[in-house]
């Protein structure tokens, strides 16, 4: 049967066990929705499902309309179940070999309707187990017993958290096929960790992050949902950063002398002076987080890093081994340097492939003036599997969305493993499903790389975990 | 004044140095900027080339400063400021010619001759002088030292797109030449070579040609069809307009922002893309205007080429030049009054089709102009590839001047050269096409041909697009489009 009424979600705090706690919750799920709720691991995903069974502590807020038949299957509920067959045996003081509960009354112990539990054992694969221990099922075999007892109780409201988890081919397709049929009369609400195994009834999808439940998309929404898929993957998947091409490997680096020294520096336009007395040095693996308001300076001092001021002639700066002036080319200068800016988005205008914008990183340009090389390409490729954009690698980059051109020039900036990656603002002007995209790759750039970060932000709360060292250039002398 | 440099050679080297031109493959600039590292560069003059190409050869490494008249430093003048916000070292001739290597002579042509008179006795014995453009030296008859060491290297862009396309890891193709009068060391190439790649040049394409093959292509293209036909077809196509009862702020639009849109399709795919985005009907309908235009005004595009070629056009201009430019001036703003120019563009939406649709006289202009400067200036002995790059290469180029501010912003950004020689032309081709409008209807111009039925006849599209198709023009264009998308935009 689905909900009588729609379970309702009004600024709800609860909190769990060891303190767990999820705030700020607003959810409705009405009767004929289906919802899957997504988020990275330890993001609360399990916790928001439990809520809707009536587990946890409500500290604030409203909940409305918890239905009385819940179906639920989790590893939780399944070790429940062990756990309490396993103390069962701890009970028994006699010195028999206890057999424990067989399958058959296990399932028995909710079921009414045995015609429908036959029938699901037999769909399952589960009646030549039915005598055996449930306690002596492999996780696969108790995983589909914990299904067969969710789905004949007919609930009003059924909860699979990780449902395919540990299933086999044959078991999956069973199993959702079947989802698929009830469907029809039964609200449900998954939780899954990959979002490639969504199954077509889901109508809506919540995502959790940091214990809270921030996006709630629509599949009528196409683009929404086509980027929470993004984020997902970027958050979920297991995902490496691709190597470098071998063939256009940088130069060597002196590792005792820093990535860059500005001593004295300054920036002025006539008489007004945007900062002086700056003194700065950046050592290798020391990520920086600068912050200033409007009109500090902050991209005219990375400027002054990446030689796109004029004036970083006319300062002391040391550089990957230069000291500017000294009749070194910029694009010596910016072979160690990955970059990523809103300015820079606004710059490329050139029509051109998304993979060609991410190889245009190995060569420091904006379009692409040289002929890549085989290994180039697939470096690219592999930086759109990392973004789950390989379907649109030929694509042209000015027909992507505002926050795909920005992932794809994140990849391009990190494509040749820089020393040094500079990130000038790099959720600016994005919403927050996108802003989290950025964040999601970004983090996992700085967790998975070798290379020095200096991220800009003048947000303190886009906080980058990794990061301890701060220059703010208000507070310049 | 000195004699013209070019009336004086015998006739076989005129056609010689005529035809000189030749496209050079990126593995001819493997030394990079070696020739020039070390040496001391000191730019004359920091207005858009001066500064944007000083920009450049300073971040490919090489020693850069910059030299102004003692009256621009003492004033802080425009050209003083550029320099030093910009962090270069800047000083008086005095101060700095003397320890140059290389004197990069980046001032307007009509300075040269007291530029040049002024700084060559402080130079180094042996050093190099480098000219953006040749009139100097081959129009006024400048003579060099003996041993200093002349070249040219000619960025074909504006300044302010030399630079960005630097800064974007690509370049402009760029024009390179030695005088050969004066290559005492026989340096003069490597030099030349080293500059353009200092400059990003060499990414996008170099043309080895000589100072007279430059002047001589330069100015026709130049009077002609870039700035010429494009400010004569601005007022007749807005006179008629008006004439036709279309409203003047869209006429005044289509034309602003319609010259850029139809020679877009020009730099892309050359005459035959941008005919291609017009409907049969308005296809064939243009290719016999621009037939019906090229045979009316080629006379007048032969005498361009002619007093070019004798020095005629020279002569007049520098008169005017003594006489305080009062043709110019006079001309500029005769310019400013016309109704196209003092009319706004509309806040009307033209989508990008739209500018072929209503705008097919506007396209016949076009065609007819860059295939009228291109048969003349090869029938003058220039060859192919310069005469390509005169006319149909620039052509958006200026193009994109009309739309950022009309006719004004065209005759400031275009040098005082290019300025006299459009308005020559202008006062000619006016009344020379005066009949032919009389009979030109909005449906050519302004509102489209709006036809029910686009049929054509086969056999007529077909000689139609076969005519377009062969003209000499898209045949070295394409071969030249094809060098530079070697290199540029894998799109």
């Amino acid at each position: 049967m689905p909900l009588p009424h729609s379970i309702r979600l009004q600024n709800v705090t609860v909190e769990f066990d060891k303190g767990f706690t999820c705030a700020n919750l607003d959810w409705v799920i009405h009767p004929e929705h289906h919802w899957l709720i997504c988020g990275s691991n330890g993001s609360g995903k399990s916790a928001l499902a439990a809520v809707l069974t009536g587990a946890g502590d409500i500290q604030q807020g409203i909940v409305k309309n918890l239905p009385e038949r819940v179906g639920v299957v989790s590893f939780e509920a399944q070790q429940e179940l062990i756990e309490a067959e396993r103390r069962k045996d701890d009970a028994d003081i006699m010195d028999v070999i206890a057999e424990g509960t067989p399958v058959a009354d296990i399932i028995a112990a909710v079921a009414q309707d045995k015609p429908l539990a036959e029938e699901l054992c037999d769909k399952f694969g589960i009646t030549p187990l039915l005598d055996r221990a449930f306690r002596k099922l492999s996780t696969g075999e108790s995983r589909k017993v914990m299904l067969i007892r969710a789905l004949i109780c007919k609930p009003d409201l059924l909860i699979l958290d990780e449902p395919f988890e540990g299933l086999d081919v044959t078991t999956l397709a069973v199993l959702k096929q079947h989802l698929q049929q009830i469907a029809a009369s039964t609200t449900i609400v998954l939780v899954l960790n990959r979002l490639d195994q969504c199954p077509e009834f889901v109508s809506h999808i919540a995502y959790m992050a940091n214990s809270e439940l921030t996006q709630q998309v629509s599949r009528d929404n196409a683009d929404e949902w086509s980027q929470i898929q993004g984020l997902l993957h970027l958050k979920t998947a297991d995902l490496t950063i691709p190597p470098t091409d071998a063939d256009t490997s940088l130069p060597e680096l002196d590792a005792s002398q820093p990535l860059i020294r500005i001593t004295n520096g300054a920036i002025r336009y006539g008489d007004t002076t945007i900062f002086e007395n700056l003194q700065w040095t950046i050592n290798p693996g020391q990520h920086w987080q600068l912050t200033g308001p409007n009109g500090s300076g902050k991209t005219g001092l990375l400027s002054l890093i990446t030689g796109d001021h004029p004036q970083c002639y006319v300062n002391d700066i040391f550089v990957f081994g230069f000291q500017r002036g000294s009749g070194e080319s910029i694009w010596q200068i910016k072979q160690f340097i990955g970059y990523v800016s809103t300015a820079l988005q606004w710059e490329y205008t050139v029509g051109t492939s998304l993979r060609n914008v991410i190889i245009s990183g190995f060569y420091d340009s904006i379009g692409l003036y040289s002929k890549p090389t085989d290994n180039q390409r697939k470096v690219a490729d592999k930086w759109l599997a990392v973004l789950g954009m390989q379907a649109k690698a030929d694509e042209t980059f000015s027909s992507q969305s505002y926050g795909d051109q920005r992932l794809i020039l994140i990849a391009r900036s990190m494509v040749k493993h820089p020393p040094l990656l500079i990130l000038d603002e790099p959720c600016l002007g994005l919403d927050e499903m996108n802003r989290q995209r950025v964040l999601a790759l970004i983090e996992l750039i700085c967790q998975r790389s070798s290379s020095t970060v200096l991220y800009v932000n003048h947000h303190a709360e886009d906080k980058i975990t990794g990061i301890n060292n701060y220059l703010a250039l208000d507070d310049l002398p | 004044m000195s004699q013209n440099y070019f009336n004086s050679l015998p006739l076989r080297e005129q056609l010689e140095q005529l035809g000189k031109c030749r496209f050079m493959h990126l593995d001819e600039f493997t030394d990079g900027v070696e020739a020039l590292k070390g040496k001391k560069m000191v730019v004359i003059g920091c207005g858009a080339q001066g500064l944007n190409q000083g920009l450049n050869l300073r971040d490919s490494g090489l020693d850069v400063s910059y030299t102004l008249r003692e009256a621009a430093i003492k004033e802080q003048r425009q050209s003083w400021k550029n320099a030093t916000e910009n962090g270069f070292t800047v000083g008086t001739y005095e101060e700095l010619i003397p320890t140059a290597d290389v004197v990069l002579n980046l001032t307007p042509d009509k300075q040269h001759t007291n530029v040049v008179n002024t700084v060559m006795p402080m130079m180094k014995n042996g050093a190099c002088l480098s000219y953006s453009h040749g009139f100097n030296i081959v129009e006024e008859g400048m003579k060099i030292r003996d041993d200093i060491t002349v070249i040219m290297v000619a960025p074909k862009c504006p300044g302010s797109e030399v630079r960005a396309e630097y800064v974007r890891g690509f370049g402009v193709p760029t024009l390179i030449a030695v005088h050969e009068d004066n290559d005492p060391q026989g340096e003069g190439l490597a030099l030349a070579k080293a500059y353009a790649v200092g400059t990003g040049g060499h990414k996008a394409g170099v043309l080895m040609s000589s100072f007279i093959a430059e002047v001589k292509s330069d100015l026709m293209g130049e009077q002609t069809i870039l700035c010429g036909m494009l400010q004569t077809g601005s007022l007749l196509c807005f006179d008629k307009m008006i004439e036709e009862g279309i409203d003047a702020g869209y006429a005044s639009k289509l034309i602003q922002y319609g010259w850029e849109t139809v020679t877009e399709a020009l730099k892309y795919g050359g005459v035959t893309n941008m005919m291609d985005r017009l409907s049969n009907p308005a296809k064939i309908k243009a290719f016999d205007l621009a037939e019906e235009m090229k045979s009316i005004m080629r006379p007048l595009y032969n005498k361009h080429q002619d007093d070019i070629m004798t020095g005629k056009f020279s002569a007049t201009m520098m008169a005017d030049w003594a006489n305080d430019d009062k043709e110019l001036l006079g001309w500029r703003a005769d310019t400013a009054e016309t109704a196209y120019e003092k009319t706004p563009a509309g806040e009307v939406e033209i989508s990008e089709q739209e500018y072929f649709d209503n705008g097919i006289l506007m396209v016949a202009m076009v065609k007819a102009g860059v295939e009228l400067a291109f048969e003349t200036m090869t029938a003058a002995g220039i060859i192919a590839e310069s005469a390509y790059y005169e006319s149909l290469h620039e052509t958006p180029l200026i193009a994109n001047t009309i739309a950022r501010k009309k006719l004004f912003e065209m005759n400031s950004t275009i040098s005082d050269t290019a300025e006299y020689g459009c308005y020559l032309y202008n006062h000619a081709c006016v009344p020379l096409l005066g009949d032919f409008m009389k009979n030109i209807k909005s449906d050519v111009i302004g509102a489209g041909l709006q036809l029910n039925d686009t049929a054509v006849d086969n056999a007529r599209l077909i000689e139609v697009n076969e005519a377009i198709r062969s003209h000499p023009v898209e045949d070295v264009g394409a071969t030249l489009r094809g060098h530079m998308s070697d290199m540029k935009k894998i799109v």
